[in-house]
């Protein structure tokens, strides 16, 4: 198109820039000219006889303004939960919690709210946890893939989740290299308040799809209880017995052809065995389940708080269902849950396992 | 050679579409529609971008555009559409939001009717989404639209307009292409396109995950998907994503709230409308928009300080 077609389009199109019609001079005028009077004002004049002025010295506009600081410096000016953690994690683990964060490449966050500031106090405090309290004892770990993502499948319980904070400090301490291990966690938590942030920072996700699907991709370890709830609100009497695993870990797997790593908690069912769950409270309060534990409700919250047992994790050799199964696989219900049913009874072989053992310890 | 319409060309994001379009060899024409008076802006481009001004809310001033011999001279095949992409006080807006709607569905309509426009962009925004419960989800395109009928007056109008851009996707011979963005943070620091941002209040306890993106990649994203031809619906975010307290209003307030149903039940108090954001993250998955359109942020939000020294600073990716 020509100059002329465009001017012939209205009056606003190739019209003279610096005529408007009401008036008033354009922005760009009108800052020329204010520039232009500035520019031209008149220095006043020096009265015969007057002395000569010495040079005008600079004003005083007091010290220079310092550069804000960007979240890099603001991790250096550390606070007191800082220094603490500075003081409980050893220079080999600060490198490894440095190899976990390296995915980030600098960001504050990455997509899901993981801070590497906040994990790094989270870590020092489960360390003791996982060191002093539960005193875990963990095996297997080569099986752990050095780079690629994995599914990792384990029981869950206890009331609180401790199994997955203390697998999730065995990924970062014990595994070589050191693992980020991302725990999907149950919708209901994301809508509890400050929870639903500290899930976050310390890199667990809310259990979606998309979630699990984004993580996959960027090749992590993503951890599962394929139980749910199921898994934390069983009874003391069932305590170790699996309860039927959901499905949607093995059609991510075989969708994403990554590896389900079968993973065995002992001890988390101990850490507060369930008497009775009361499911009338439960509704009336909005909870997904409400536990009677012989410390709770008696002593208050207080009462959730975990006993000292003994942890062990155990990894098992991976699950490469996309090799034996072809792709179509994920489309046919029984052949996905002929696999779960594969996945959780090696898990239960290997917690019988280790609880026999451990009763034969004792006895 | 592409001949494109650009509304709400006076909009942050309407003036980087401008000058993106200016400098792109493949388009003959631009002219950019806004309600006001030309913009001074535009006079350096003049040599290929031309204004109209009309008020799309209007039928007959589209009726009249549509139908004149200056439409018929330009011979526009595409249309780039902006309606929210302006600051939040759309109290500005002749109309108020439902108007953009109506000229949402009233462009739609014509650009299916007119025939001459074959290629329609829309740029809406990723909160049209259903927020679900978490500080920080991952949402890809497939995700639901969150139909709440208390939700907040923009984003139900956000929602009406993405359904109307979305009812063309299939069986009509225009090429809609809907862009989803994340918050659009200007040069200056401000934001478009952000409910959780547009107040100071936030509920204590919650702290959501937001994904930000420049208004030069926007731009970007919006010629790429005139360019392509690969019509659908893409999320377009930047890399980085940050808390809500780290973006929001410095002087915000924290409002308690105990996110538990029994004791919001107990007493009596409904949620506020439009707390699901202020509660709940949405970081979209540009991983569609990079495979199918080839975009990619070049532009990365650093947030610098704290509180009323907060700075955020727009920088080009080396």
């Amino acid at each position: 198109m020509k100059r002329d077609d465009l001017q012939t389009l209205g009056p606003s199109l190739g019209s003279d820039p610096f005529a408007q019609g009401d008036g008033t001079l354009p922005y760009l005028i009108r800052l020329r000219e204010r520039s232009m009077r500035i520019v031209a004002e008149p220095v006043a004049r020096r009265p015969r006889g007057e002395p000569r002025e010495e040079a005008l010295e600079a004003p005083d506009l007091g010290p220079p303004v310092p550069e804000l600081p960007s979240y890099d410096d603001r991790d250096e000016s550390a606070g007191a939960l800082d220094r603490l953690a500075g003081l409980t994690l050893t220079s080999e683990e600060e490198e490894r919690l440095a190899q976990l964060m390296q995915p980030l490449g600098g960001r504050p966050y990455d997509e899901f709210g993981l801070s590497p500031r906040v994990t790094r106090r989270a870590l020092a405090f489960f360390k003791l946890l996982y060191r002093y309290w539960f005193r875990v004892e963990s095996s297997g770990h080569s099986v752990l893939p050095e780079k690629g993502g994995a599914i990792l499948a384990a029981n869950h319980g206890g009331v609180l989740p401790f199994d997955a904070s203390m697998i999730a400090v065995d990924g970062a301490l014990a595994a070589q290299p050191p693992r980020l291990v991302r725990t999907v966690v149950d919708r209901w938590a994301g809508t509890l308040p400050f929870v639903n942030v500290f899930y976050a920072r310390v890199g667990q996700i809310m259990g979606s799809r998309d979630n699990v699907r984004e993580l996959l991709r960027a090749n992590q370890l993503v951890l599962i209880f394929p139980e749910g709830m199921a898994g934390v609100r069983k009874r003391a009497a069932e305590r170790y017995v699996l309860q039927p695993f959901h499905l949607g870990f093995v059609e991510e797997s075989l969708r994403h052809r990554v590896p389900i790593i079968p993973v065995a908690v002992v001890g988390a069912d101990d850490q507060a065995p369930v008497l009775w769950d009361v499911p009338a409270l439960a509704k009336l309060l909005g909870l997904p389940f409400f536990p009677i534990t012989p410390t709770f409700p008696l002593f208050g919250l207080a009462g959730l708080l975990p006993y000292p047992v003994r942890y062990e994790i155990a990894y098992g050799e991976p699950f490469r269902f996309y090799d034996e199964f072809p792709p179509e696989a994920i489309e046919d219900p029984h052949a996905v849950r002929y696999m779960a049913e594969r996945v959780r009874r090696r898990i239960q072989e290997m917690v019988d396992q280790r609880v026999l053992a451990r009763r034969a310890k004792r006895a | 050679m592409r001949r494109v319409l650009v509304t709400h060309v006076e909009s942050p994001v309407g003036r980087r579409v401008v000058k993106a379009l200016f400098h792109d060899p493949e388009v003959a024409l631009v002219v950019g529609l806004g309600t006001r008076p030309e913009p001074s802006f535009l006079l350096p481009y003049r040599g290929k971008v031309a204004y109209q001004r009309i008020d799309l809310a209007k039928s007959r001033h589209l009726q009249s555009f549509l139908h004149s011999e200056r439409f018929a001279r330009v011979r526009p095949d595409s249309l780039i559409h902006l309606p929210f992409a302006v600051e939040h006080s759309l109290e500005r807006v002749p109309g108020g939001v439902p108007s953009l709607v109506s000229e949402t569905r009233r462009l739609v309509e014509e650009s299916v009717e007119q025939r001459c426009i074959e290629r329609f962009v829309y740029l809406s925004s990723v909160f049209v989404y259903d927020p679900v419960p978490g500080n920080g989800n991952v949402v890809s395109e497939g995700q639901g639209l969150g139909f709440d009928g208390e939700g907040d007056a923009l984003v139900r109008a956000w929602i009406d307009a993405d359904l109307v851009c979305q009812g063309e996707l299939h069986g009509s011979n225009l090429k809609m292409t809907i862009l989803r963005a994340a918050t659009i943070v200007t040069e200056t620091g401000e934001y478009l396109n952000s409910p959780p941002l547009s107040h100071v209040d936030a509920p204590l306890g919650y702290d959501p995950m937001l994904a930000v993106v420049s208004d030069r990649d926007v731009a970007r994203a919006l010629v790429l998907a005139l360019h392509a031809d690969r019509p659908g619906v893409y999320n377009i975010a930047g890399r980085e994503v940050f808390p809500r307290s780290q973006l929001g209003p410095s002087a915000s307030r924290s409002t308690l709230s105990l996110g538990l149903a029994w004791l919001e039940r107990l007493v009596r108090r409904a949620p506020a409308p439009g707390q699901a954001f202020d509660r709940y993250g949405l970081v979209p998955s540009a991983r569609l928009a990079h495979e199918a359109l080839g975009f990619e942020p070049q532009y990365r939000i650093e947030v610098r300080g704290q509180g009323a020294a907060r700075r955020i600073d727009t920088v080009r990716c080396r």
